[in-house]
């Protein structure tokens, strides 16, 4: 059968034991960290780029489309194959290609781990500034798909602050470089252009990266408030004062006794909400700024403000915090992550509706999030066996986020639109505007094989999606 | 034996309900949808798995794992080859667990897959009959591991080991490359001690049982007398009570949790006293299993016994380390790596105690990368699934080549076991001791 | 080569159709004032909105006149010669600062606000937008060509805070990407893609940034070097430091001239190799933000290199003087040829190496400032008066200066005589993706009328 050639060719292409076609097995590449599910026919597992662009050459001549994925850690679906085709997973092209410290620069293949990137830097004393709170397990191809961001986004930026250079394989198998080692150079800038564009331009291979010097010295603190809108203030009050904390996260009541039912990171059980501030730099700046912060955050209603004593306090205030998404896991089966970005100054106002939203649909809705740039992550809880709810709470889902647009904001900070949200990109952008990423789009990727059916709905989708409370996420 | 074809899902079928079908999970020991479903398909845990980072594939991730059974739960995934393949793999180290923000207890999901696979599996007849002879009937009976392990120091000693290699007699039975790492079997075992009290050296500061263990018995009999001097050289009065038996942890971790919970009720009953103020052992495998006794037996009627057992059984470095060392009779001016056996950092999350001990008598340690990730030794594994276990030391090989150290210490025989065999892959000649021999040495 | 009075008038009134008369400016003496090197246009509109824009461009499509937006005017010569403009679409009435955020740090600004004007309203709420750009240029000029200043080393370009861009593509569609928020990956990046698009790709429209508190105090270390080998030897210790100045700006000896309030020294009077040297050091100016505390700390570390602190007043003129470098140096020599280097920054103290080489062999005179902890560059060449330079040689010097050059280096030449661009490529190395931005362009000015010619031969 014809069939039964295309995983013999893929082997061909990659070798034998990185090729995966049994239903068994394309099973587990059906999820993600997300809701949304698909198999795909093949998995396979590239080695270098050469066997990349072979692959994409022999996917577009068979018609297949290509999905990539890193650790499949994302939350909006990015890395589903949602007509099927070939998963291209970068599990095994891993390795740190080159730490140039002079230059301030590392190149890495795509499925390195954000993480291990830093430790490899951390005897040089430098990191890799980009922290999602997943960064432990996803990968750098990841983070430029999506444009990642972290908690210390507010100092660093998120991922497209920090590539400088990429290697890139086109839908047509070419392999391009975009960019380079210096900062800017003639052209346009496809690097910036190319980050964020969650697979579905080309398939970065190697990806150069700024790397940053680690801090002389840190502060945390942990301030504690008795209503929200007070520490609300506070956020406003923080970013008007001349300091730019490297981090302010927020955690409302409910998170917060919910984290600290699992991980004893000494929050407040009676607050309302707390924030966790960092402050990095010089020794004195430092001192400075953490003493500065707490009067302000006093001034704007703290109850209390803590300040870690040591590395070890520290690391528990973090714990907390870094573990928040997994320990509303504890408490449910399964959560509904939410993206949206607020101005900072409507953030009391959307944390009532968020409120009124979880009234509603009846639903748990928990809030950790980037207050420092108005990016906020409501948490739903819900059962996904039961049918009901979970329509629930894709329609509250979806609510909170037109919300989110109708202030001024935007239905992603940093986890992507991929096909959770696709619908809402017609609420956000105009038919002009999704017209003109389309063309884009086809510059790169024009008949659409690579991550198919991501990120931009097609216009057949937006006319279906025009009547509210119908989130179709699919 | 039953086909892997998934029954359910088509390509591209964007699903967010969760539909459950009939489950192939059956009898005692299912893994419950409350156990599994702590899981949040989150990936953290990914980069911290040795299959996975050795391997790249989903199916031999804990995340994988987890999804695997909850699509046998679900009637999707038969308990057929493909699924035995991927739990058989995994070490059961728990390094996921650590890493884990969601508190899945993945040792108690994959221990219970283990026991259906067990009770629905049938694997091919010879694995089937070492398998049984081996948990059912050889471990967990003192007089037959003496017996065993005789006939192994025959064995090793006579020259048919050569033969039987030669033979391929070894690989029909699953035990390819066993010469390689089996322990070599003392002249005496240390069953002749049981029922013998040791008693402490100046002020008695504690009294304590010490868990023999089976395989330590025939074959680490002197780190068992290394663990009594160094307690009684602290002031501690060590019992080893008789009636005690094998922890039962292999048979957990094989799927063989009806005998493990046999073993359990003899230990209970042999051990569980008021007098003594700790439970001891100095394996750390048998202490993480020791101290979910609660887990293993939650359904006895007597299930608080169990509790109780379980609050009081100590690693011994957390033993000697919550207790005080007393000052060392000589100090040892090296420059040391520590490795965490899993069952010690993930399974029990005693990581700084050992540490703390081997500063304490002059160590200078070093931290090598990744110190709590598997070795690949992980019970019978490196048996059992030797290729991938090989594969998963050579990269704890080069992790230790990135330190300096003149010693490597951990503390669990069978990962002192596989370090050493892993010093011998790359040519090297650097010693890898138990912490509880190192501090034998400074007393 | 201009339009004809004929055409003039036809292009006019087609628009005056659309717009209004009061929109279209069609006097010769009028439309001097948006010659494009030189050359006056057919026509110059002045839109109200994007809406506007979009109609004007749709015509423009259709006839295929080439439309040239306009901002300040104050570079309309970076980039190649661009083909004659039938029509300049100036963003000069469309000038407002559209909403500004002070609690959220974040401003709306449309194209035509002046860079300067938007800095001051930021001011005021003691916020900083960090733009650099000269006297007169606007938001949408600035962003068109990506310009940077001194402030990059702290802050980055631009693409680094601009957090939301509308524009009008070619065939008159309004487009838009991001929004006003600080934090949003929704759709395509497209501020990267117009950030630097020197006016090829759309009409700028709008663009919303992130503002940065503005530093309560500052102080600024001047650092003196013997030669720019120990300057970024002393460099390569910062990088690794945990200082982050503001500013690094590197200044080399010939640029200092053009720093003075003296007249600056006649490059014919210096030695043929350029060097003013042992007189005049090379100097890193380090700017922090700092209070009294932390800059107590920082001159102790510093003390071995700085030869002067200085502040307020004189602080302020020293920065003023480093913005206006361009203006001073054209003021004296209005032939002079710039080129915007970027590169690897270990390779700073070579590219100077090669740019004082190449200068010397095409009799000119290499001047440098840049921000040396990132590898971007201003240099330029500098004509000796006693044997000015023919066109032919400002193409010498620059392809031989290229050529010493690594290929992670670019060197873009942002302005020299119109003539002599007609003898080398402005851009230097062809990207090798230029493919890709051929595809871009198309899919987005599919008449080619937007800036003809400045970005590719078309
Ligand atoms: C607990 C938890 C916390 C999280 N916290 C954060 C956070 O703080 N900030 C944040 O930004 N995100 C966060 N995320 C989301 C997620 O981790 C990020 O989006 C991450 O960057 C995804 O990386 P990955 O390697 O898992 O990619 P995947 O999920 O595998 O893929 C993501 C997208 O990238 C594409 N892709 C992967 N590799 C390539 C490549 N080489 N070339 C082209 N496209 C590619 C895929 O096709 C897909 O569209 C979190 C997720 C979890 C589960
Ligand atoms: C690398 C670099 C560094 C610089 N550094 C400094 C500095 O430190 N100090 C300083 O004073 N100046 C500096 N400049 C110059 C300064 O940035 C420019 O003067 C200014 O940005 C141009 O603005 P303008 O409004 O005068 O635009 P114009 O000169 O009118 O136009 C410039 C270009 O932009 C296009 N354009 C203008 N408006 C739009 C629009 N709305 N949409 C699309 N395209 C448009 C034009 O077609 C033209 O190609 C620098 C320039 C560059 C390239
Ligand atoms: S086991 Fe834990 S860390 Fe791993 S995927 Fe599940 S919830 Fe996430
Ligand atoms: S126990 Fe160890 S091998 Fe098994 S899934 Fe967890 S981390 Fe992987």
């Amino acid at each position: 059968m014809f069939s039964r050639s295309i995983p013999g060719k893929l082997r061909k292409i990659v070798g034998r034991d990185a090729v995966l076609d049994r239903p068994a097995d394309l099973m587990l590449y059906e999820y993600d960290g997300s809701l949304a599910r698909g198999a795909p026919q093949y998995v396979v597992f590239p080695q270098s780029t050469e066997q990349v662009s072979e692959l994409v050459k022999f996917a577009a001549r068979e018609g297949l489309s290509i999905v990539p994925r890193g650790a499949g850690t994302g939350l909006s679906g990015g890395s589903i194959a949602r007509n099927g085709g070939i998963v291209l997973a970068f599990a095994r092209m891993n390795r740190i290609l080159e730490i140039d410290v002079p230059n301030l620069r590392a190149t890495v293949q795509p499925g390195v781990v954000n993480l291990e990137l830093s430790n490899a830097l951390a005897p040089h004393g430098f990191y890799f500034a980009p922290d999602p709170s997943s960064q432990k397990a996803c990968t750098i191809g990841g983070n430029v798909a999506e444009n990642s961001g972290g908690p210390h986004t507010l100092a660093y930026g998120v991922t497209v602050n920090h590539v400088t250079g990429l290697e890139v394989v086109l839908p047509d198998g070419r392999i391009a470089q975009l960019g380079g080692n210096a900062g800017s150079a003639a052209g346009y800038d496809l690097t910036g252009f190319f980050v964020g564009s969650e697979g579905t331009l080309g398939i970065a291979t190697a990806i150069t990266v700024k790397i940053t010097r680690l801090p002389e010295s840190v502060a945390t603190l942990l301030a504690i408030y008795d209503n929200v809108q007070n520490a609300a203030e506070s956020v406003v009050a923080l970013t008007s004062a001349g300091i730019t904390p490297a981090a302010i996260e927020m955690l409302d009541g409910w998170t917060l006794r919910a984290v600290e039912a699992s991980v004893h990171a000494g929050y407040p059980l009676d607050s309302a909400a707390v924030l966790l501030i960092e402050v990095e730099g010089l020794r004195e700046m430092v001192e400075e700024h953490a003493e500065a912060i707490q009067a302000l955050c006093r001034k704007s209603g703290a109850r209390e403000v803590r300040v870690a004593r040591d590395e070890t306090e520290r690391q528990l205030l973090w714990k907390g915090r870094k573990t928040a998404f997994g320990a509303i896991g504890r408490i449910s089966h399964s959560y509904y992550v939410q993206d949206g970005v607020i101005p900072r100054t409507r953030i009391p106002e959307t944390l009532a509706k968020i409120e009124e939203i979880g009234r509603k649909y009846s639903l748990t809705i928990g809030n950790i999030f980037h207050a420092g740039d108005g990016n906020l992550h409501p948490l739903i809880l819900f059962d996904s066996r039961d049918a009901d709810q979970t329509q629930r709470t894709l329609d509250a889902g979806r609510e909170i986020l037109e919300f989110c647009i109708s202030v001024g904001g935007s239905i992603t900070g940093e986890h992507g639109v991929g096909m959770e949200k696709q619908d809402l990109m017609c609420s956000l952008f105009t038919d002009s505007e999704r017209e003109i990423m389309l063309r884009l789009r086809q510059c790169f990727n024009p008949n659409s094989l690579l991550n198919p059916e991501k990120m931009l709905p097609s216009p057949r989708l937006c006319r279906e999606a025009v009547s509210p409370g119908h989130a179709s996420l699919g | 034996m039953s086909s892997d074809t998934p029954t359910a899902g088509a390509a591209g079928h964007d699903r967010h309900v969760l539909e459950m079908g009939e489950s192939h999970f059956a009898g005692p020991d299912r893994p419950s949808w409350d156990l599994y479903a702590t899981c949040v398909h989150c990936g953290l845990c990914l980069n911290h798995c040795p299959t996975y980072r050795a391997l790249g594939m989903e199916m031999d991730s804990p995340r994988g794992r987890i999804y695997q059974v909850l699509q046998v739960d679900a009637g999707r995934l038969p308990i057929g080859d493909s699924f035995v393949t991927h739990i058989d793999r995994c070490l059961d180290c728990r390094a996921c667990e650590t890493a884990c923000p969601s508190g899945v207890q993945y040792g108690h999901i994959v221990e219970r897959a283990r026991a259906q696979i067990e009770q629905h599996y049938k694997r091919p007849w010879p694995a089937r009959l070492v398998r049984s002879i081996f948990f059912r009937h050889v471990l967990g009976n003192p007089v037959r591991v003496a017996t065993t392990a005789r006939l192994l120091r025959l064995y090793q000693r006579s020259g048919a080991q050569r033969l039987a290699r030669a033979s391929g007699l070894l690989r029909l039975l699953g035990m390819s490359e066993v010469e390689a790492l089996q322990p070599t079997i003392d002249d005496h075992f240390f069953f002749d001690q049981i029922g013998k009290v040791f008693p402490a050296e100046g002020e008695l500061r504690a009294r304590v049982a010490l868990h023999a263990g089976c395989i330590a018995s025939v074959a680490f009999s002197a780190l068992n007398h290394a663990t009594i001097r160094v307690l009684t050289k602290n002031g501690v009065e060590v019992w080893v009570p008789p009636g005690q038996n094998c922890c039962g942890a292999l048979q957990a971790h094989a799927g063989f949790r009806e005998e493990a919970r046999r073993l359990a009720r003899e230990n209970i009953a042999a051990m569980l006293d008021d007098r003594f103020d700790a439970i001891v052992t100095n394996a750390a495998g048998c202490g993480s299993t020791l101290k979910d006794y609660g887990d293993l037996l939650h359904e006895d009627a007597r299930h608080e016994r169990a509790e109780a057992f379980a609050g009081k059984v100590k690693d011994v470095t957390e033993f000697l380390q919550h207790l005080g060392l007393r000052q060392p009779t000589r100090t040892l001016n090296l420059k040391a790596a520590y490795q965490d056996p899993c069952h010690l950092a993930h399974g029990q999350r005693v990581r700084s105690e050992p540490r703390d001990l081997l500063r304490r008598i002059g160590l200078k340690l070093e931290e090598m990368p990744n110190a709590d990730q598997c070795c690949g030794s992980a019970g019978s594994y490196n048996v059992t699934q030797n290729e991938l276990s090989m594969k998963i030391l050579d990269a704890k090989m080069k992790d230790i080549a990135t330190t300096s150290a003149e010693l490597i210490v951990t503390a669990n025989v069978g990962c002192m076991l596989q370090l050493r065999a892993g010093m011998k892959r790359i040519g090297r000649l650097t010693p890898v001791k138990h912490v509880v021999e190192v501090l034998d040495e400074c007393y | 080569m201009s339009s004809t009075t004929a055409t003039r008038n036809a292009i006019a009134s087609r628009f005056e159709g659309l717009l209004g008369s009061a929109c279209v400016v069609s006097e010769p003496a009028s439309l001097e004032r948006y010659a494009i090197e030189g050359s006056v246009p057919g026509a110059v509109l002045l839109p109200e909105d994007a809406e506007q824009i979009a109609s004007a461009l749709r015509i423009a499509g259709e006839e295929r006149w080439p439309v040239v937006p306009f901002g300040g005017g104050t570079h309309q010569h970076i980039g190649r010669v661009a083909e004659d403009a039938d029509v300049v679409l100036s963003t000069e009435r469309m000038n407002t600062i559209a909403a500004y955020d002070p609690g959220d740090l974040t401003i709306a600004l449309a194209a035509g606000a002046t860079v300067a004007q938007a800095r001051a309203a930021c001011a005021q709420h003691r916020q900083l937008l960090p733009i650099e750009a000269g006297a007169g240029s606007t938001i949408g000029g600035a962003m068109a060509v990506a310009a940077t200043g001194p402030l990059q080393c702290a802050f980055g370009g631009i693409r680094e805070f601009c957090i939301g861009v509308t524009f009008v593509t070619g065939d008159g569609l309004p487009g838009r990407g991001g929004g006003r928020v600080v934090k949003n990956v929704a759709g395509y990046d497209l501020m990267k893609l117009m950030i630097g698009s020197h006016g090829s790709l759309g009409v700028i429209t709008s663009a919303n940034f992130k503002l940065f508190p503005m530093p309560p105090v500052t102080a600024t270390f001047l650092c003196e070097f013997d030669s720019a080998a120990a300057l970024f030897r002393f460099r390569d210790s910062l990088v690794k430091s945990p200082m982050s100045p503001l500013c690094a700006e590197v200044i080399s000896p010939a640029a200092a001239e053009y720093l003075k309030e003296s007249e600056p020294r006649d490059p014919d009077s210096w030695s043929p190799n350029g060097a003013l040297a042992p007189q005049t050091p090379w100097l890193l100016a380090l700017r922090f933000a700092a209070s009294d505390r932390v800059l107590a700390r920082l001159r102790h570390d510093l003390a071995s290199f700085t030869s002067q602190e200085i502040r307020a007043h004189d602080e302020n003129r020293f920065w003023g003087a480093v913005s206006q470098l361009e203006k001073h140096v054209l003021a004296r020599h209005p032939n002079a040829m710039f080129f915007q280097v970027s590169l690897p920054i270990s390779e700073s103290a070579a590219m100077i190496e090669a740019a004082e080489a190449s200068a010397t062999n095409f009799n000119f005179v290499a001047g440098v400032v840049g921000r040396a902890t990132v590898g971007s560059f201003t240099v330029v060449f500098l004509p000796l008066a006693i044997d000015p330079p023919a066109v032919t040689q400002f193409a010498g010097a620059a392809s031989d200066f290229r050529s010493r050059l690594s290929r992670a280096a670019s060197a873009v030449v942002v302005r020299c005589p119109r003539e002599a661009k007609h003898h080398f490529d402005i851009w230097g190395s062809t990207p090798t993706d230029i493919e890709l931005m051929r595809k871009i362009k198309r899919a987005l000015d599919p008449y080619s009328i937007l800036n003809r010619g400045r970005f590719f031969v078309e």
